[in-house]
């Protein structure tokens, strides 16, 4: 990081109000992540920092509340997780951080990506980039795939953009998809069952704080039934899935952590561009090819994986 | 009189102030200037060196993208090898984290190859790319750097181009992320706060440790502009000028040569000149103390000189009032004290000139001037009580009671006036010692205080010539109506003679039995007459005509003694209308209303 953290220079008696806004629920990896860019950056909790935890799992219009709270607050900074930034558009006059798997200036969070103009600003992952070369990293690593079941939380905003360009890439590869789709945690286990009798022969879940939780669970579900499968970031890997492409969540979130700092010094989200990420991790776990009984050896992605998981 | 204006204190405090400040402001001055043209010196050097590094660095990277690059283009294309070339700049994207995406066109100029971190690849043949410009360029050069291209607005991409040895090998253009050349340009630190930054020629950033100005899609890229023609105008060399951020900095330029980019190593004025500053607060506070230092020694030196010249000033004016006694007390062990030696020497010469001066103004009131002034110059003892032979010489006016009886005050004082300067003047061309007047009386002393050679004979000639004046002023008070005459006794004999009174009047006289008795001749003597003792008459027969006018008997003798009379007088009777005429020597006794003889006196020198 280029500011060192005893660069900090924050008023030591000021405790900042900080809103933690997600539709998603607890335990939130994102928000340790944050935690943790937050305490690299020199600050601590109760102490010259307070983060104000509002979820409203899957239910983005119950964060209104929240927003008309944050209105009237003396709260200096929101981050907002996900698809809970779009509650958040009626938010004008406190800084707004995001963290997005769209595009922000399509949803008209920010005038552009280089200057965003208004309280907004964040990352961008650029999942929908992402989503066809996923399908192409499964079909190279497992170029036998016919039949892609692409497991999705349907109440993830964007999510069926997600799913119109996995499917063209899919398409173009040769390869038919079966969209499964559930909705929420409660429908988590279903949506697996779904799954199972889909007929696949690959399993591609798209990057969701609630799929990214109950990891472990989709991945001995993917090698129980045989299904190599295909995510979005490497954690999923770490809990036993096979392979996985995407930014690094955590730097995304340190980095989230960051523009906060610059913010609570001062500095105006419309002067901070909306930040991607520039390294994409390929995390294979050959552990899981070997129960799976895939021979990577052949493929290209072993090489070009960034992580190997043995 | 006036003190003048600037007081020698002034001066000479503000020349010792000056002579210690002038070479401390000098020497201080000259060190803080040598001490910037070193530091700017320094700066300009280690800002050149940063530049140049950052330079090098991007070269380097530039270089290596376009070095591995050239893997992919050594063989020449043949049929059915795609996959092997996708394998190809898979590996390649692997390597060169920077690379986003690559693609691989044939000799033809026909994409054949598209592999990508992001994008879908792509494989077999693809579009036309024979006209553009990074195949065009690169199958000129070898190598093409495009120009830098900011993606969605903000993140700088720039594509490289390079072509194989031979047409056949194709070409490959690589679109590199210049996101991660930040790792190189955070890298580098001037100083605290100073940094590198990247800008192309049209002056957009390209690199900078603050990643978010990159991004920020252009804005403020006049600004950077700015920097880049003022930085890149000096040549070189560090030029002062405004940040990025509005803070003056100092700035050195070097510029990338392959992609024609400026790299500008900056750091803040504050800081790069902190050690400048440090110096010359250093100098600045020697100057203080200097300063200060100087303020107390010239003052001190200055009061050292001045008190004491002061205090030769206040008792030159105390002597000058008559203070005589007064002294000065000067301990600086320097010509001063010495000065104050010689002044209090002086003091008290002086304090002994005046005391003798007042002696003998004192000596003149009886003595003629010369023999005051012989007294005062030979023995002090002169005026000490002696016993020695003395000539008392007593003369008294005739008829003078009477005459205040009448006469106006004005005119009694004039007549006195006038006999006392008569007595004085010649009393004083007789160089004898006038002892008193009192009243219409005088007394005269001869032989004391100073010694002389034949006492009676000048005696005598001073009783004529005091005779004489008198009588030549008679004739004026006797034709004004007045009956006065001059009668003078003389006699000699031992006398105890010497200073009698007390310190404020002190009076010179002579007491003995030849005072009374000349006192008593001067009482029997005539107008015109001269009484003489036989003493005298002993010592001056052979010279002065005198003649006996018998034995008289005085008061306060057992026995009469024969007195003379000295024979040559003035006749000066107003009861006759008389002349002056020359007559002879007429016997002793001769009669008040006598015409007076001429004198015939021999002189016996």
């Amino acid at each position: 990081m280029a500011w060192p953290t005893a660069a900090l220079a924050q008023d030591s008696t000021r405790v900042y109000r900080i809103f933690w806004v997600s539709t998603d629920s607890q335990p939130d990896p994102f928000l340790a992540g944050f935690r943790e860019g937050l305490r690299a950056r020199g600050y601590v909790e109760g102490k010259n920092v307070a983060l104000e935890l509002h979820y409203a799992p899957g239910n983005p219009q119950a964060l209104r509340e929240v927003v008309s709270e944050l209105k009237r607050g003396n709260i200096d900074l929101a981050v907002s997780s996900g698809p809970a930034t779009r509650a958040m558009t009626a938010v004008t006059d406190v800084p707004v951080l995001f963290a997005l798997s769209g595009d922000p200036v399509e949803l008209d969070l920010v005038k552009s990506l280089g200057e965003p103009g208004g309280n907004f600003t964040g990352s961008t992952f650029l999942s929908l980039e992402l989503a066809g070369k996923r399908v192409e990293l499964l079909k190279e690593a497992v170029p036998t795939v016919r039949r892609l079941a692409v497991f999705s939380n349907s109440l993830h905003p964007g999510e069926q953009s997600e799913w119109r360009a996995t499917r063209e890439a899919a398409t173009a590869l040769g390869i038919e998809t079966v969209y499964v789709p559930f909705a929420g945690k409660s429908e988590l286990d279903n949506g697996l069952a779904a799954v199972g009798d889909a007929r696949a022969d690959a399993l591609l879940v798209f990057p969701d704080v609630l799929t990214l939780v109950h990891r472990a669970k989709i991945a001995d579900f993917a090698i129980a039934h045989r299904l190599p499968s295909m995510f979005g970031w490497s954690e999923y890997c770490d809990a036993g899935g096979l392979l996985s492409y995407g930014a690094n969540q955590r730097a995304t979130y340190f980095w989230l952590a960051t523009y906060a700092d610059r913010i609570l010094r001062g500095e105006k989200p419309a002067n901070l561009p909306v930040f991607q990420p520039t390294k994409f991790e390929l995390v294979v776990n050959l552990r899981t090819a070997e129960r799976l009984g895939i021979d990577l050896d052949k493929s290209s992605v072993l090489f070009r994986a960034n992580r190997v998981i043995e | 009189m006036t003190r003048p204006r600037r007081s020698l204190f002034m001066k000479y405090f503000v020349t010792l102030f000056v002579a210690v400040v002038t070479p401390l402001m000098l020497g201080s001055a000259t060190e803080a200037w040598f001490a910037f043209r070193d530091n700017r010196f320094d700066l300009n050097e280690l800002l050149q060196v940063e530049a140049r590094s950052a330079a090098d660095r991007i070269q380097a990277f530039t270089d290596g993208i376009r070095d591995q690059l050239g893997w992919v283009v050594q063989f020449p294309w043949t049929q059915g090898e795609d996959d092997r070339r996708r394998i190809d700049g898979l590996r390649l994207l692997q390597q060169v984290p920077a690379i986003v995406s690559l693609s691989m066109v044939d000799p033809t100029g026909t994409e054949r190859v598209f592999v990508s971190r992001v994008s879908m690849n792509r494989t077999g043949r693809g579009g036309d790319m024979s006209a553009d410009p990074a195949v065009v360029g690169a199958r000129a050069n070898r190598v093409w750097y495009g120009p830098v291209h900011y993606q969605r607005d903000s993140e700088p991409y720039m594509r490289i181009a390079v072509a194989g040895n031979r047409a056949a090998a194709g070409v490959v253009v690589a679109d590199i992320n210049l996101k991660l050349i930040w790792d190189i340009i955070a890298a580098i630190k001037i100083g605290d706060t100073g940094h590198a930054l990247v800008v192309d020629d049209s002056g957009r950033l390209i690199a900078h440790p603050d990643i978010s100005l990159v991004l920020r899609s252009g804005a403020g890229a006049g600004e950077f502009d700015r920097l880049k023609s003022v930085v890149s105008a000096a040549n070189g060399s560090a030029v002062t000028t405004t940040g990025e951020d509005g803070k003056p900095v100092v700035a050195v330029s070097v510029r990338a040569p392959n992609v024609g980019w400026t790299v500008i190593a900056q750091q803040p004025v504050l800081e790069a000149f902190e050690s400048i500053r440090a110096a010359l607060w250093r100098s600045l506070v020697l100057i203080v103390i200097g300063i200060v230092f100087a303020l107390v020694l010239a003052y001190w030196r200055a009061c050292r000189l001045w008190g004491p010249i002061r205090q030769l000033e206040d008792g030159v004016e105390r002597i000058g009032m008559g203070q005589l006694d007064h002294r000065i007390t000067i301990k600086s062990h320097d010509e001063l004290e010495q000065l104050a030696i010689r002044f209090n020497q002086m003091a008290e010469e002086l304090a002994a000139s005046q005391h003798k001066s007042e002696r003998i103004n004192r000596l003149k009131q009886f003595l003629a001037p010369q023999v005051a002034e012989l007294v005062e110059h030979s023995d002090q003892r002169l005026l000490d009580a002696q016993r020695r032979e003395v000539v008392a010489i007593f003369g008294d006016l005739r008829g003078f009671t009477a005459f205040t009886a009448r006469a106006e005050p004005d005119a009694i004082l004039a007549v006195l006036r006038q006999y006392y300067e008569a007595i004085g003047a010649v009393t004083a061309r007789h160089e004898a010692t006038l002892i008193r007047f009192a009243g219409d009386g005088v007394m005269v002393l001869v032989n004391a205080p100073v010694a002389c050679e034949n006492p009676a004979h000048r005696g005598v000639r001073l009783a004529i010539d005091m005779q004489a004046a008198v009588q030549s002023l008679t004739g004026a008070w006797n034709a004004r109506g007045c009956a006065i005459g001059f009668g003078v006794g003389i006699a000699m004999g031992p006398a105890t003679v010497g200073t009698l009174g007390w310190h404020e009047r002190l009076d010179y006289t002579a007491i003995g039995n030849v005072v009374n008795l000349a006192s008593r001749l001067c009482d029997l003597a005539d107008d015109a007459q001269i009484l003489v003792d036989p003493v005298v008459t002993g010592h001056v027969k052979d010279s002065v005509a005198l003649a006996s006018i018998g034995e008289q008997a005085i008061k306060g003798y057992d026995r009469a003694l024969e007195v003379f009379a000295v024979g040559c007088m003035y006749a000066p009777i107003r009861h006759f209308d008389y002349r002056f005429q020359t007559a002879h020597v007429q016997p002793a006794g001769a009669k008040f209303d006598r015409i007076a003889p001429e004198p015939s006196l021999t002189d016996a020198d």
